[in-house]
């Protein structure tokens, strides 16, 4: 029997490499992946791929009912964002660029829509990119369903043909409609050429799940300007707006973020921009300053919580586990924002209501 | 030196001891708990406890700040498992402090008392970790199903004793007039008393509202104007049964119940508490679930639970409750409170709260609730002024605190205050677990 920790395990010490501190950034991503697979298991959540991204080797752990509760709200809350980005308007291709992704899911979840024109791409350090690839490659469902999705696409291809290539030796995919790069985000500036098979002309949703926080703010603050000024140019026929999101924690001044600060370092995580960003206040303002000047909007999770699940799902969730952590949650879900902005100029030849962003405008907003 | 000494003593190491030492020790204490009523009555002066959650130095930490077992007469209010990393060493030193010194110290149950909350939360999983079986958990979980549902303060005085310096002795007192018997002491690393305050002191309330003939004496004011001369708590029937207390003299201050939770809404008395049938697994609705999973909110009446078990209830309920049942205070603990302690509804409840920095996550102070005893008109209070208290968390909790305002009412409290023990004094390996984040 696997005997569940609950805690995550401390990696490493202070004056560690910068390939170590890189190593430990990366194993983020397996601390959330079972996370993930905890909600999933526990029913808050429905993903049938996680599970295929986990290492067999790993810890099947039973996260406790507050972190179950926060993964499911992560998940939702990013997943209501996204969803709104694709829904509005309905016709025509998307483009959604999923920054240090990970093992994340969410390609395969959305590919499961055939009628959905979507380019997908991930951005992540090669050994996280690789470690995703081989579990692509050893579970045919995920393959298939790359292959799929690619045939919607490029009509009249040769079908006998796998409908994606890997360069396993870089740690890099690639198919018609699903790209995973090997990328160290730090490498992104303005002026950064747009790697291969990012198209700038079409309306383009960044996600940044727990990612920039790690990197410096001017590393951060880079890779936006990175963005704004390499998308959201309109063009004659197109609104090709776009967009970020961000989840990440906030709120490092009080005697909770303090604490959190302190346990994250022991075990060499350190919240590069927390302090910058600490507020949603601050976290508008990043995005206005930034570039995303068309629109912006930060709430807690806590407030989102509360506000941007529907009665009946919260009923249904609520049914899952006892929540004893009542305090405890509330604390923890007011110390993680979910932030986004975007830019978007009418197209020459479109109507306002044709814009891809303007959905955004309206989800629930916390009075700060 | 017994084997139960013994055994305390490698306990207050954080040394978990045999299992078959557990079983002995689980069984003696079973039959010391299975003669305690469902509501235990105990004599003040006698200190209040929250929530420990297995954080062990914590519980060292406790000691301290309050003195030690039997010296100090202790009340536990449960939710001793889980979360932390040292239930099993928490609850067994508690548990054979109990055997040691029945009469010094009372255990009641909380709601991770339970087998099926603690394969959730930590305990189950920990007994695993420790002894390999489930063995010891099962001892455990079958003395949780004897534990008294609550207790009854009984004698507790409207002001409260001299409080002690940091090595025990009583320090240099003088006489205060018994206007305000709220002390709040706070308590740095260490043991060092940091700041001391009492209520007028902090300018929070207006001092002509606390003569003591202002005080509501709910004894000779009852129901329908009738006199109250029963036990506070029997509903001075005249029926005492269950309580080893009866010739007590009616008590001016009233009582204290002290429960892990709250009220239920098929409880109106402390007598109907006492016909519960609590020898068995906490039940996930009805009175007993009630008790040990409820909490007070700012609303009428009652509500349903977030939780999922248990009720919500409005000031009127706690109100109408310590009217009926001639008590002037409801102790509880179960919610997390950052600043240790928190008083509703014009006092007449109070959340105590004992886990410092709980989890190793939320970044709150602790407190212990001590009743004095009811021989004394006057107020002793030490005579140290107000030390430099150099902790950042003390400081924003004195002014937290001084900025809030409350009408008094109830027996003399004194609230210390303290942080988590030193992270070099919890002794952890240095492959430390850590408290999880969303990362």
């Amino acid at each position: 029997m696997a005997i569940p920790t609950r805690f995550a395990t401390p990696s490493m010490a202070a004056g560690a490499s910068s390939a170590e501190k890189d190593r430990t950034v990366q194993q983020t991503d397996m601390d959330a992946l079972v996370s993930r697979c905890s909600a999933i298991q526990t029913g808050y959540l429905t993903d049938p791929y996680a599970e295929m991204f986990l290492d067999i080797s790993a810890l099947r752990d039973r996260r406790y009912p507050l972190i179950n509760r926060g993964t499911y709200i992560r998940t939702t809350a990013l997943d209501q964002v996204v969803e709104r980005f694709l829904s509005r308007p309905s016709q025509g291709k998307k483009q959604i660029v999923s920054l240090g992704a990970g093992s994340d899911t969410r390609f395969f979840r959305l590919a499961a829509d055939k009628s959905l024109q979507l380019l997908y791409h991930e951005f992540d350090f090669p050994q996280v990119t690789t470690r995703k690839i081989t579990a692509i490659q050893r579970h045919k469902e995920l393959a298939a369903i790359i292959t799929e999705s690619g045939k919607a696409d490029s009509l009249g291809n040769d079908t006998s043909t796998p409908g994606y290539q890997v360069d396993i030796r870089t740690g890099s995919l690639r198919s018609p409609c699903y790209y995973i790069h090997p990328i160290d985000l730090r490498t992104l500036k303005p002026g950064t050429p747009l790697p291969t098979g990012i198209d700038p002309t079409l309306p383009t949703l960044f996600i940044s799940e727990c990612c920039l926080i790690y990197l410096s703010p001017n590393e951060a603050d880079d890779i936006f300007r990175w963005i704004t000024g390499s998308f959201g140019q309109a063009s004659e026929s197109t609104s090709n707006g776009v967009g970020i999101v961000l989840y990440e924690p906030i709120g490092g001044d009080d005697s909770f973020g303090r604490v959190m600060i302190k346990n994250l370092s022991q075990r060499g995580i350190v919240l590069r921009t927390l302090q910058r960003y600490s507020t949603l206040e601050r976290q508008k303002e990043r995005m206005r300053a930034l570039g995303f000047t068309t629109g912006m909007g930060a709430c807690d999770v806590n407030f989102i919580h509360d506000e941007w699940i529907d009665s009946k799902e919260k009923e249904r969730i609520d049914k899952l586990e006892l929540l004893d952590e009542r305090e405890e949650w509330v604390l923890l879900a007011k110390h993680y924002c979910i932030a986004w902005g975007w830019v978007e100029r009418h197209a020459a030849s479109s109507q306002a209501d044709g814009l891809t962003f303007q959905n955004w405008s309206q989800f629930p907003l916390q009075q700060s | 030196m017994s084997d139960l000494d013994r055994a305390i003593e490698q306990l207050r190491q954080c040394r978990p001891i045999p299992e078959l030492q557990v079983r002995e020790i689980c069984f003696k204490a079973r039959e010391i708990l299975i003669e305690e009523a469902n509501v235990q009555i105990v004599d003040a002066p006698v200190t209040i406890c929250g929530d420990i959650h297995g954080q062990f130095h914590d519980l060292m930490e406790l000691f301290r700040v309050g003195g030690d077992c039997p010296d100090t007469n202790y009340l536990f209010m449960g939710d001793f498992v889980d979360r932390g990393f040292y239930s099993l060493e928490s609850f067994l030193l508690l548990l054979c402090l109990k055997v040691r010194y029945p009469d010094r110290i009372t255990l009641i149950r909380g709601n991770h008392e339970s087998r099926q909350i603690t394969t959730v939360y930590g305990f189950y999983d920990e007994c695993i970790r420790k002894y390999g079986s489930a063995n010891v958990w099962r001892y455990c979980c079958d003395v949780f199903d004897y534990l008294a549902l609550g207790a009854l303060v009984i004698g507790a005085g409207s002001s409260v004793q001299p409080t002690r310096s940091a090595d025990g002795e009583d320090t240099e007192t003088k006489v205060r007039e018994a206007e305000d018997e709220v002390e709040i002491e706070v308590i740095g690393l260490g043991g060092v008393v940091t700041r001391q305050m009492s209520r007028r002191d902090a300018g929070m309330i207006n001092s002509t509202n606390l003569t003591p003939s202002a005080l509501p004496h709910l004894s000779s004011s009852g129901p329908a104007g009738a006199l109250l001369t029963g036990v506070p708590g029997t509903g001075a029937s005249g029926n005492s049964r269950g309580t080893a207390n009866a010739n007590t003299p009616a008590n001016t201050g009233g009582a204290v119940l002290c429960v892990h939770g709250g009220l239920s809404p098929l409880i109106d008395s402390v007598d109907k508490i006492r016909l519960l049938d609590r020898k068995q697994e906490v039940p996930h609705d009805g009175a007993m679930c009630d008790l040990l999973w409820s909490d007070p909110e700012e609303i009428d009446g009652w509500g349903l639970s977030p939780r999922g078990a248990g009720f919500l209830f409005g000031a009127d309920i706690v109100k109408q409750f310590n009217h009926l049942n001639n008590l002037t205070l409801i102790a509880r603990a179960h919610q997390l409170v950052m600043e240790g302690f928190k008083e509703m509804f014009d006092s007449s409840i109070v959340t105590v709260w004992s886990a410092p920095n709980y989890c190793y996550r939320c970044g709150n102070v602790a407190a212990i609730l001590e009743l004095g005893e009811d021989n004394s008109n006057a107020v002793l209070r030490s005579g140290g002024e107000e030390v430099l208290f150099n902790r950042e968390n003390t400081r924003r909790l004195a002014s937290t605190y001084m900025g809030g305002s409350m009408k008094r009412g109830g027996p003399g409290r004194r609230y210390r205050v303290f942080e988590a023990a030193a992270q070099d004094s919890r002794g952890m390996p240095s492959k430390k677990p850590m408290p999880y984040y969303f990362l």
